[in-house]
């Protein structure tokens, strides 16, 4: 717990990873579901599939769907970006 | 003056040492008061808009669950969506804006993260001491003052976050009726999740997080430099003042020695919430914060030089030219946020408060009645937008002799309310062949203006 030394902390490469993927599709996820429940009602949509939730069941499960594809996506980028073959210096 | 400078101990060489022992938030100067005034002002804000009421409902509150926003007097729906879009727009470029002239003034003051971590920092202040107590207690084995302190901090910290989570649920949820549930233990699972997860997100990055964030979690932090132009204000070292720098007794004349105004006292470096010495130029990691300033001016103060070494300049000045404030880079960006202001001024004032839904019934093409008489079958919404019951007239034209079925004019619709009904359209059958467009109108009857058409068809048979 060495909170006082602030600056001197640095996160370690795979934290910064971790947690701009994780911080960065929270926003995306967060812009998609406003953009998508302006559009449509979550219960009125998930009543065509017939599955029956209250409203707020409805925003949570399209929220974090919409995560959970924003976070893989980002995810998979940072690992292929991070893992690429170095290129040769010629 | 900081309270730490004030205190009596023996001059010269003392001012090196003192210094590693003031924690930056016991920096008092102008810029750490406007940070304070900031924090207390957005908290405040945050805290209690939503307690705010108008009428006898929640002022601001997103009601999701009935799919419409209220903002004072005025209840957005779905179908407004388009004003938040704007107003988005609209906050980014009052971003751009201030950036480009004030550099960052957001990073600095008035983004959360900023402010919810000098929130936290004061209860760590509160409950474990200064920077050199608190390092101190960290190093120290574990004693049953170090858990008192950590502990209180703690619960200062889960508190607080709790009651941040509590509020920020208040936006969506009536906030009066949420206390009440929650002083019954009777609170909706999403609603608990909601707080908690908001709760446990403020308590990581305001207590553990903090300026991490800035660093490598804030895509603002790494592309606002494209909006910086060399008039923008920046936080900036005076090298040609300060160097060579180099520690002295305040009674050496430093033109003498041949040294230049920083003392080497590195409490700038100390004090950054970032941890980067100012001195080595303009970084990323400085998020503006203008510490290093109010601690370099307490430092030139007691060694009677003038203030400024750390300063708000921009680069122009820097090199000894003027900085010109009214540049293209300036209109473009006003120009812009005039546009877009006054377009979700307008388009807010000229709002219809009044919505029109019509579907046609895919069912059955047409109807043929007794007497040579085509009919369609249609379901009707009407949507009074405004907070007050109104009349309204529904009518229909686009086919000679066309009639409705079904609507007793005016229909009454509550403010608020969707009004939703089936109707039937007529005509002879002389008139109706093949598909035929039609217009649904609605219209208050207290006010003409107030009026809402919508395309629909009307199918006949084909000769």
């Amino acid at each position: 717990m060495q909170e006082e030394y602030r600056g001197a902390r640095r996160w370690s490469r795979n934290q910064q990873a971790v947690a701009t993927v994780v911080w960065i599709s929270f926003l995306a996820a967060s812009v998609a579901t406003m953009l998508f429940f302006a559009l449509f009602d979550p219960v009125e949509l998930l009543a065509t599939v017939d599955i029956e939730v209250g409203s707020q069941t409805g925003y949570a499960i399209g929220f974090f769907f919409f995560w959970v594809i924003s976070a893989g996506c980002s995810a998979v980028t940072a690992w292929l970006v991070r893992t690429a073959p170095k290129r040769k210096k010629t | 003056m900081s309270k730490a400078a004030e205190t009596d101990r023996p001059r010269a060489a003392a001012l090196y040492e003192s210094a590693t022992k003031i924690y930056p938030r016991e920096i008092e100067g102008r810029f750490a008061k406007l940070s304070k005034l900031a924090t207390y002002t957005l908290l405040g804000l945050f805290y209690l808009v939503p307690w705010l009421m108008w009428d006898d409902r929640q002022a601001f509150l997103f009601d999701l669950p009935a799919r419409k926003f209220y903002l004072l007097g005025l209840t957005l729906w779905p179908q407004d969506f388009i004003y938040l879009a704007w107003l988005l727009m609209a906050l980014a470029f009052s971003l751009f804006f201030f950036t480009a002239l004030g550099g960052r003034l957001w990073c600095g003051f008035a983004c959360p993260q900023t402010v919810w971590t000098e929130a936290f920092i004061w209860m760590e202040q509160w409950t474990e001491g200064t920077r050199s107590q608190r390092m101190k207690l960290d190093k120290a084995p574990w004693s049953w003052d170090k858990l008192r302190r950590k502990g209180s901090k703690q619960l200062l910290w889960v508190t607080f976050s709790l009651w941040t989570g509590f509020t920020f649920v208040g936006y969506f949820t009536p906030i009066r009726q949420l206390g009440v549930d929650i002083a019954n233990l009777d609170i909706g699972g999403w609603t608990l999740f909601w707080g908690l997860f908001y709760g446990f997100a403020t308590y990581g990055n305001a207590g553990y997080m903090r300026e991490q964030v800035c660093k490598y979690m804030c895509p603002y932090a790494r592309f606002q430099s494209v909006m910086f132009d060399k008039d923008t204000l920046i936080i900036s070292y005076d090298e040609k003042r300060g160097e060579p720098r180099g520690g002295r007794k305040r009674s050496v004349d430093r033109e003498a020695e041949g040294l230049g105004d920083c003392i080497d006292c590195t409490l700038c470096v100390q004090v950054c919430p970032t941890g980067i010495d100012i001195r080595d130029g303009l970084q990323y990691e400085c998020i503006a914060c203008a510490v290093c300033i109010d601690a370099c001016d307490s430092v030139m103060d007691k060694m009677n030089y003038p203030r400024g070494l750390i300063r708000y300049t921009t680069e122009h000045a820097m090199q000894g030219g003027k900085t010109r404030i009214l540049r293209p880079r300036m209109f473009v960006y006003a120009g812009l946020l005039t546009i877009l202001i006054t377009a979700l001024v307008a388009s807010m004032a000229t709002r219809t408060p009044v919505l029109l839904d019509v579907l046609r019934d895919r069912n059955t093409l047409y109807r043929e009645l007794a007497g040579d008489i085509i009919e369609n079958a249609y379901t009707v919404k009407i949507i009074n937008q405004s907070n007050d019951t109104r009349d309204f007239v529904l009518a229909v034209q686009g086919v000679e002799g066309l009639t409705l079925d079904g609507v007793d004019n005016p229909v009454t619709v509550r403010g608020g309310d969707v009004l939703s009904m089936p109707v039937r359209a007529r005509t002879h059958r002389d008139n109706a062949y093949g598909i035929m467009n039609i217009t649904f109108s609605v219209s208050a009857v207290d006010d003409e203006n107030v009026e809402r058409v919508n395309d629909s068809r009307f199918l006949g048979p084909t000769p």
